[in-house]
């Protein structure tokens, strides 16, 4: 996982110039960004302000990660950072300041190691159905819909017999197993150091 | 990890991935993309220090006896701009006072550009469109820039 070639490349290319690595970064890891603003009940307005902060330093420091592979954990200390400096600025004109106080006990470095491997799976959980073929994106995509539908619209939507759904279904969880993207993941957590080191040092 | 899970495992994650990137706005992950555009400029960027709608207590006494004026201040190690919205225009002064030029830059379209005088004055008239942002390059050679401005 801390050495996922395919974040190295995309912040490789997003530094050469490539519009389109960088929007895959940010397609990526905004979700990240976003739970840790969440973490500290920001407000939606404070959330977009701490999210340009956080994304325009990356724009700054593309060229000089010292270890590109470790940008969930970048992105999870600067969007930390920038909560708390919002915070700050936010109580220096309020007349009890004590809730920031609260919340940084909350949201301790557990937490945001927690959220970094939540992001590392999630995307590589959208990455693998990314690589699906259409057909089985149509009816995963079927049952996770909210709320979830029953067996019979789906078998009414696909025009498929009821009876080969669940089949179906499973076949296609067995491709998502198999895709290039979640045996990377797999592969990189079997091989890389354990979990709780992914918000060291590295990434400051 | 997958192999070791069975299917309601991994559906469950599946689901739980995909409802972690539903619940991002648009405008978030537009605004991140769009912040790509500073690439290649060479400019500090300068931190919102303050916002007057953030400051609770005294909007609550402004309200009450005149049309609250919003106020910005933007800081960087070298320079401080200072905005404020007026009814037409917006009013700016980059603090230590100098000379030099402003660049309005909105999310899609050109940039716009205005002199800061030589008490470090410059008025930006009409009122951008939100967001934008402010490039501000002075005589003495700073350069920076601040994140996306929403009035």
């Amino acid at each position: 996982m801390r050495d996922d070639p395919s974040v190295v490349a995309l912040v490789a290319r997003a530094a050469e110039g490539d519009l389109s690595a960088w929007n895959e970064l940010v397609e990526r890891y905004a979700p990240l960004v976003w739970a840790i603003c969440a973490r500290y009940r920001l407000s939606s307005q404070d959330t977009e302000d701490v999210g340009q902060n956080v994304w325009l330093r990356l724009v700054e420091q593309l060229e000089f990660l010292r270890e590109p592979a470790a940008l969930p954990g970048w992105l999870a200390t600067t969007t930390q950072r920038e909560c708390l400096r919002l915070l700050r600025v936010a109580r220096r004109y309020e007349r009890f300041g004590s809730v920031p106080e609260e919340l940084t006990r909350r949201t301790d470095d557990t937490v945001i190691d927690e959220e970094i491997i939540a992001a590392e799976r999630n995307a590589a959980l959208r990455a693998a159905f990314a690589e699906l073929p259409a057909q089985c994106q149509e009816l995963l995509a079927l049952f996770l819909s909210d709320p979830p539908r029953s067996y019979a619209e789906i078998s009414a939507m696909l025009q498929m017999p009821i009876g080969s759904i669940g089949p179906q279904r499973a076949r296609c969880l067995e491709r998502l197993r198999r895709t290039s993207s979640l045996t990377a993941f797999i592969d990189g957590e079997d091989a890389g150091a354990p979990l709780q080191t992914s918000g060291g040092e590295a990434h400051g | 990890m997958a192999d070791r899970w069975d299917d309601e495992k991994l559906f469950n994650a599946l689901r739980e991935a995909m409802s972690a990137r539903r619940a991002v706005s648009t405008a978030f992950v537009e605004a991140a993309k769009s912040a790509y555009a500073w690439r290649n400029i060479d400019a500090e960027l300068a931190q919102l220090t303050y916002d007057s709608s953030r400051d609770h207590e005294r909007s609550v006494i402004l309200r009450s006896e005149t049309a609250s004026i919003r106020a910005l201040t933007f800081t960087s190690a070298h320079l401080a701009i200072e905005l404020e919205v007026a009814e037409h225009s917006l009013i700016g002064q980059v603090i230590p006072p100098q000379e030099g030029r402003i660049e309005t830059q909105p999310r899609v379209g050109v940039p716009t550009a205005t002199q800061i005088d030589q008490i470090g004055c410059f008025s930006i008239d009409p009122i951008p469109a939100s967001p934008f942002c402010l490039h501000c390059r002075t005589d003495d050679g700073t350069d920076l820039v601040t994140g996306w401005i929403t009035l």
